[in-house]
C-alpha cells in the first residue's frame, strides 16, 4: 500500500547521506571503524553520577544488548552517544566521529527510537513519517510501507489520539525504514503487545541480516536473549559484565541436579562447588567453571539421574544484582 | 459520610489546592508585584506631575476627555484628585491585567495537570472530579486575594486612604473570578490547554472590546453593563461608590461556574466538549524542515495573534480622531509630554502613543515564541536532534520564525490601524502606519535575543526572563519620569528609545543599536545552546 505520494522526495539529502556513508567507510586510513566506541565515558548530573567510566565497543553488524534496571544509566549512555548530553568524562564515537563534536555527520548514519515516544501531537502518523523522512533523507519508502502494514499502524490518526504503544510503533517504523547503519533503540518495546514484540524481533533479525548494527537497550531479558549477539550488563552507571551469551554463561555458575538410588551421600567439599539438598535422595550443585571435579567426585556414587542446565540470562542478570554486597537495587523484568 | 471520612476529604482537598497554588506561584507573584508597583507609583507620579489644583483641573478637562485614553483606562469620573486619578488609571489598567490573570489561573488549575496526564493519577485514587474542581476554585480564589492585597498595599504606599483603596482593589479583583469562570468554561469546551487559553483569550478580548466601545462611543455607555471590566468601573471607587454592583460579578461567577460544572460532568478527562478530529488525510505541505514544521504546528496561534492585533489596531485607528487640539491647553500638553507620551492631541500623536503599547505586545509575542521553543525541547526535540539536524540550525530556525511572525504581526497591525483611521477620516498615511508597526520590531528583536539567551543558558528561564524584562522596563518607562528619576536611568530601557511613530520620526540609530544587541544576544544564545545538555520534559 502506498499511502504517500511525495514520499522520499528529498533526493539531495539522500544522496548526500549515501555519499557520507561511503566516505566514512573507506575514508582515511582504511581501517574498519567500530560502530560505537566509548572510552572512559562518564556523566554526572549535579550530585548524581549517572555513568562511570564506560568502555564499550560495538563492531559493525553486531546486535548488542544493553541490560540494566531503571536508573542504571542506559538512557544516559544513549543520550551521550547521540551528543544530546555532554560527557563529563571520556568520549564517545560513532563510526569514528565524535558524538559531541560532530553529531550531524554521525547522525546521518544513525536512527534512534527514544524510550518515551516524542512526536508532534497534531501530525498524523503519515505526516510524522513523511516529516522525519524529509528531514533525515535516505528512507526506503517501500520497506516503510511494508513496516506500516506489519505493525498494523493507522496512518490517518493524529499522534495525540494514539496510545503509547502505537506512538512507539510510529517511531520504530521511522527508524527501521531509514536502513541506517546503526539503530539506537532505547527500550523500544516497553509499550508493545506480545504480537508486536514478535514483529519487532523479526525486524531486528532482518536488520542484522542486512548488516545493520543494533544497540538495544532493554530490561526485558527474553528479548535480549532472543536477538542479541553480545550483552553488556549495566549496574549503577558501571558496566559490570559483558560478552556473548556463551561467554557470560561460561563465567557464570551452572546448575547440576543429581538424584541417587539411595539416600544422598556426603561428598567431600570441592572448590567452586556449592551444594544444597533438593528433596529426598537428591542434591543440587551450583558450579562455577568446569564441572569435571564434580563428576570425578560423583564417579563412585549410586547416581540415578544427572542433569545439568546452563544459566538463563535472567539468572546471570540477577546474579549481578543480588548478593554483590550492596544489593538493594535488585533487577526487575 | 463519617467525621473521619470528612476530615480525610478535607485534607485531600487542601493538599491538592496547595499543589495547584504552588504550580502557579511564579505567575501569581509576578502579577502581584506588577499590581503593587503600578498601584503605588501612579498616585505618587500624579502628585509629582500635577502639584497644584489648577493644573489638575486642566488635566481633568483635557487629558481625561480623550476618547483614546478612555479606551485604555475606562471612563474617568474625577481625575482632578489624586484618588480619582488612581481609580481611573490604576483601576482601569489593572482590571485588564486581572482579567488575564483570572483566565490563565483558571485554565492552568484545571487543565495543566490533565494535559500532562497527572490528573488521572489523582482521579484513580480516592479523589473525585468535584474535589479537583473545588481545588481549582480555591487556588484561583487565593490568587485573587493575593492580587487584592498587592493592589491595596501599593495604593496604601502611594498615599491613598486605606478604606477607599480597599474598595478600589476590590473592584479590580472582582474581575478575576468572572474571567476565571470564563476560563473554566473554555477549559471544559476546548480539547487542550492551549486551545482553552486561546478560546478564553478571545472571549476576554471581546469583553475588553465591549468596555472600550462603551467608554468611547456616545450612546453606547449601557454596554458597560455587559462586561465585568465595565462592572469594575460602575463600582465607582472614589466617585460615589455603588457596592451593590458587586452582585453582578458574584452572580456571573456563580452562573459560569455552574455551567462549567454541568459541562464537566459530561466530558472525558483530558478531552473537551468540542469535538476534535483525530484522523485526517495527510497534508504534506510545510514538512520539509524543522522550522517549517514548527510554523505548521503553531500557525493557528500565530493567526490568532495577528487577528486580534488587527482588530485592536482597527478600533484604535477608528477612535484616533476623537480629540482636537482646541480642547487642550498648552500647559497641559507640556504636562502630557512630561508623561512621555508626546502630543496626543492629533490622530498621529495619539497613534504614536498607543503604538508604544503595541511595542509591548510584540515584545511579549517574541518571548512567547521562545516559550514555544522550550516546549518543543521538552517534547520532541530529542527526536529531531537525533536526525542529522544541527542544534544551532534548529534554534536559529525557531528564532527566524519568531522574527518573521513578529514582522507580519507588525505590518498587519499597521495596515489595520490605517484602515480604522481611514474609516474615521483621520489624516494619516498608510506608509507612516506601516512604519509605526515596523518600528516595534527592533525592540521586540532585542527582547527576543535576550529571552533566547536566557533559554539557551537555562531552558526553563527563557520565556519568564523575557516577560520579566519586558514588563519591568515598560513599567519603568511609564513611571520612571513621573517619579523624577535621573535622566540616564529613565533612558536605560529600550522603550525610552522607541520613537513614537507616526508622531515622531523613526530613530534609525537607536533601532540599529537595538538590532545589533539583539543579534549579539541571539548569536550568544546559539553558542550557549550548543554547549549544554538537552533538557527533558
Amino acid at each position: 500500500m502506498r499511502w504517500l505520494a511525495g514520499a522520499g522526495a528529498d533526493e539531495r539529502l539522500r544522496v548526500w547521506a549515501i555519499a557520507e556513508r561511503a566516505g566514512a567507510r573507506c575514508g582515511g586510513d582504511g581501517h574498519a571503524m567500530a560502530a560505537i566506541r566509548t572510552e572512559g565515558l562518564g556523566k554526572r548530573y549535579g550530585e548524581t553520577l549517572a555513568l562511570d567510566g564506560l568502555d564499550l565497543t560495538v563492531e559493525e553488524g553486531e546486535v548488542y544488548g544493553y541490560l540494566g534496571p531503571n536508573g542504571a544509566g542506559k538512557t544516559t549512555t544513549i543520550r551521550l552517544l547521540l551528543g544530546l548530553h555532554r560527557p563529563s568524562a571520556g568520549r564517545a564515537e560513532l563510526f569514528g566521529l565524535d558524538a559531541w563534536e560532530d553529531p550531524v555527520r554521525a547522525h546521518a548514519r544513525v536512527a534512534y527510537v527514544p524510550g518515551e515516544p516524542a512526536l508532534w501531537p497534531s501530525l498524523t502518523g503519515a505526516e510524522t513519517l513523511e516529516f522525519l523522512a524529509r528531514v533525515r533523507g535516505g528512507v526506503d519508502v517501500r520497506y516503510r510501507d511494508e513496516l506500516v502494514e506489519r505493525f498494523e499502524l493507522d496512518m490517518r490518526k493524529r499522534v495525540r489520539a494514539l496510545s503509547k504503544g502505537n506512538r512507539q510503533k510510529v517511531q520504530l517504523v521511522a527508524a527501521l525504514s531509514t536502513r541506517a547503519d546503526l539503530l539506537l533503540l532505547d527500550e523500544p518495546t516497553s509499550g508493545l503487545d506480545p504480537l508486536m514484540e514478535m514483529a519487532f524481533r523479526e525486524c531486528v533479525r532482518e536488520a542484522k541480516e542486512r548488516g545493520q548494527t543494533v544497540f538495544l537497550s532493554s530490561h526485558i531479558l527474553s528479548e535480549v536473549e532472543a536477538v542479541c549477539d553480545r550483552v553488556g550488563i549495566l549496574r549503577r552507571g558501571r558496566l559490570v559484565d559483558q560478552g556473548t551469551l556463551a561467554e557470560l554463561r561460561h563465567l557464570s555458575r551452572q546448575t547440576v541436579d543429581v538424584t541417587f538410588a539411595g539416600p544422598a551421600p556426603r561428598l567431600p567439599p570441592l572448590p567452586n562447588v556449592a551444594v544444597e539438598p533438593a528433596g529426598r535422595n537428591a542434591l543440587r550443585f551450583s558450579v562455577s567453571g568446569s564441572i569435571a571435579p564434580l563428576l570425578a567426585a560423583l564417579a563412585g556414587q549410586p547416581v540415578a539421574t544427572l542433569s545439568s542446565r546452563q544459566p538463563s540470562l535472567e539468572e546471570i542478570f540477577l546474579h549481578h544484582y543480588d548478593g554483590s554486597g550492596d544489593g538493594g537495587d535488585g533487577g526487575e523484568g | 459520610m463519617g467525621t473521619a471520612e470528612r476530615a480525610d476529604a478535607g485534607r485531600t482537598l487542601r493538599a491538592i489546592a496547595r499543589q495547584r497554588l504552588r504550580d502557579g506561584r511564579v505567575s501569581t507573584l509576578a502579577f502581584a508585584s506588577v499590581f503593587g508597583l503600578y498601584a503605588a507609583v501612579q498616585p505618587v507620579g500624579y502628585r509629582h506631575a500635577y502639584p497644584t489644583a489648577a493644573e489638575r483641573l486642566g488635566f481633568a478637562r483635557s487629558f481625561a476627555g480623550n476618547v483614546g485614553l478612555r479606551l485604555f483606562y475606562g471612563e474617568p469620573h474625577d481625575v482632578a484628585t489624586v484618588t480619582g486619578y488612581a481609580a481611573w488609571r490604576v483601576g482601569g489598567t489593572l482590571a485588564v491585567a486581572a482579567a488575564a490573570y483570572g483566565l490563565f489561573a483558571a485554565v492552568r488549575a484545571q487543565r495543566a495537570e490533565e494535559d500532562a496526564g497527572r490528573a488521572e493519577l489523582l482521579l484513580a485514587g480516592p479523589v473525585g472530579r468535584r474535589t479537583l474542581a473545588l481545588a481549582a476554585v480555591l487556588a484561583v480564589g487565593a490568587g485573587a486575594l493575593t492580587l487584592w492585597l498587592a493592589e491595596l498595599a501599593g495604593l496604601g504606599l502611594g498615599g491613598v486612604p486605606l478604606g477607599g483603596a480597599a474598595y478600589l482593589a476590590l473592584a479590580t479583583a472582582s474581575v478575576v473570578p468572572v474571567c476565571a469562570g470564563v476560563g473554566a468554561l473554555a477549559g471544559q469546551l476546548a480539547p487542550t490547554r492551549r486551545l482553552a487559553l486561546e478560546l478564553g483569550g478571545a472571549l476576554v478580548g471581546a469583553l475588553f472590546l465591549l468596555r472600550a466601545v462603551a467608554d468611547t462611543t456616545a450612546g453606547l455607555g449601557w454596554l458597560r453593563w455587559a462586561t465585568p471590566l465595565g462592572w469594575a468601573e460602575e463600582l465607582r471607587p472614589f466617585a460615589g461608590p455603588r457596592p451593590l454592583v458587586l452582585l453582578l460579578p458574584a452572580s456571573a461567577t456563580f452562573l459560569l461556574a455552574l455551567a462549567a460544572r454541568m459541562l464537566a460532568a459530561r466530558r472525558d478527562v483530558g478531552a473537551g466538549i468540542l469535538p476534535v478530529r483525530d484522523t485526517a488525510d495527510p497534508h504534506l505541505l510545510l514538512l520539509s524542515s524543522p522550522w517549517l514544521q514548527a510554523f505548521r504546528t503553531t500557525r493557528g496561534t500565530l493567526l490568532a495573534w495577528v487577528a486580534s492585533a488587527a482588530v485592536f489596531g482597527y478600533v484604535l485607528g477608528a477612535v484616533s480622531t476623537s480629540i482636537s487640539p482646541a480642547d487642550v491647553s498648552k500647559a497641559t500638553q507640556a504636562e502630557i509630554a512630561r508623561l512621555g507620551a508626546g502630543s496626543i492631541t492629533t490622530p498621529a500623536g495619539y497613534l504614536g502613543f498607543v503604538f508604544l503599547f503595541f511595542v509591548l505586545a510584540v515584545a511579549f509575542f517574541a518571548c512567547a515564541q521562545v516559550g514555544a521553543a522550550r516546549q518543543e525541547e521538552a517534547g520532541q526535540l530529542e527526536t529531531l536532534l537525533a536526525l542529522p539536524v544541527a542544534r544551532g540550525r534548529w534554534l536559529a530556525g525557531r528564532l527566524a520564525l519568531a522574527a518573521a511572525a513578529a514582522a507580519v504581526l507588525s505590518l498587519a497591525t499597521g495596515l489595520a490601524t490605517w484602515a480604522g483611521a481611514a474609516t474615521a477620516g483621520a489624516d494619516v498615511a498608510l506608509p507612516r502606519l506601516l512604519e509605526a508597526g515596523a518600528n516595534a520590531l527592533p525592540a521586540a528583536y532585542l527582547f527576543l535575543g535576550l529571552a533566547a539567551l536566557a533559554y539557551a543558558v537555562a531552558p526553563g528561564a527563557g520565556a519568564p526572563v523575557g516577560y520579566g524584562l519586558v514588563a519591568v522596563t515598560f513599567l519603568w518607562q511609564l513611571v520612571g519620569a513621573l517619579l523624577g528619576a535621573p535622566r540616564w536611568l529613565v533612558q536605560a530601557t529600550p522603550f525610552a528609545h522607541v520613537a513614537l511613530v507616526p508622531a515622531q520620526p523613526f530613530r534609525p540609530a537607536a533601532a540599529a543599536l537595538m538590532l545589533a544587541l539583539g543579534a549579539a544576544a541571539a548569536l550568544a544564545a546559539l553558542a550557549a545552546f550548543r554547549a549544554r545538555d538537552l533538557a527533558g520534559g
